[in-house]
């Protein structure tokens, strides 16, 4: 077969070029809808704490209810009418990755009950970077080095929210980084990675 | 000396096995989804993969989910093997002309 400098750096490029594809695609077919849906809840949610604070537990308790539904709804279309890849030698890979976020939230409120945040400020910045530390979690699991980015990303911007932001701004300050940060994340999946 | 392979090195079995290859070791894609990604129609993504898969590249499942027909596709062992070698010779062949590039200055 006679081929040319030209055609090997050609057939390598395009190589390279399928490879980050399929994974990228991958990555927003299965973290993309999720980042989408909280990202919008976080935003809203923090929204309505900045301007309704007296419905704070309201807000958050239906928006979180109602993200645990579109989070159970999106597992159903995504594995339940049979998934774009599947791993016949590892079967019970959706079944941990399931099984994890449960478990998490329990540890999570087991160590919220030990440590009891004295305000609600104190209580969301533990959740968001405890939350943000299962992405990086997932994104090793996964090998998605986007998701250990975004993870990371957050947790830093929910630090500078905490330390640096009076307390009086710290949701306005949220919404646009931590929800802004997944629901922008999901959509430049979206519409970059398909 | 790493060869080149006839059967991967035409373009669409090239992307097919690129993709195949990014996935995790007995990883299975779906028909669907793989033509979406390298947008290909039905006929084509179905004569490609029956080329690689008389050559021992892939293997083709045909399944039912939900009481659906489904078809995932991995690349083998084989496969694999054929792809590393087929991508160091085309690395060899550019690694072959820098050098003539260099002696010619």
């Amino acid at each position: 077969m006679n081929v040319t400098n030209e055609d090997a750096v050609q057939s390598l490029a395009q190589v390279e070029e399928v490879m980050a594809k399929t994974r990228q695609s991958l990555v927003s077919t299965y973290a993309g809808p999720f980042l989408i849906l909280w990202g919008f809840i976080w935003v809203v949610s923090y929204l309505g704490t900045h301007f309704f604070l007296m419905w704070v537990d309201w807000i958050w308790n239906i928006s979180s209810g109602l993200g645990c539904i579109g989070t159970i709804f999106i597992f159903w279309r995504l594995f339940g009418r049979g998934s774009a890849t599947r791993n016949p030698s590892d079967k019970g890979l959706v079944l941990r990755t399931i099984l994890f976020w449960p478990l998490f939230f329990a540890y999570a409120f087991v160590w919220l009950s030990i440590v009891k945040p004295g305000n609600g400020v104190v209580l969301n910045a533990f959740l968001v970077t405890a939350i943000m530390f299962a992405y990086v979690v997932i994104g090793l699991w996964f090998g998605s080095w986007l998701m250990v980015v975004l993870g990371i990303v957050v947790t830093g911007f929910t630090l500078i929210g905490f330390h640096l932001i009076p307390a009086y701004y710290y949701c306005l300050w949220m919404a646009v980084t931590a929800g802004g940060g997944l629901l922008g994340t999901g959509l430049y999946m979206k519409l970059r990675w398909r | 000396m790493a060869e080149l392979d006839n059967t991967i090195h035409q373009s669409v079995r090239l992307q097919i096995m690129s993709s195949l290859v990014a996935l995790y070791a007995g990883e299975e894609i779906e028909f669907v989804y793989l033509k979406k990604l390298l947008n290909l129609t039905d006929g084509n993504l179905g004569a490609h993969l029956a080329k690689l898969e008389e050559a021992g590249y892939v293997k083709v499942k045909k399944t039912f989910v939900a009481r659906k027909p489904r078809t995932f596709i991995t690349a083998t062992g084989k496969g694999r093997d054929a792809f590393e070698e087929h991508i160091s010779a085309l690395k060899q062949i550019i690694g072959a002309q820098q050098k003539t590039n260099l002696k010619g200055k």
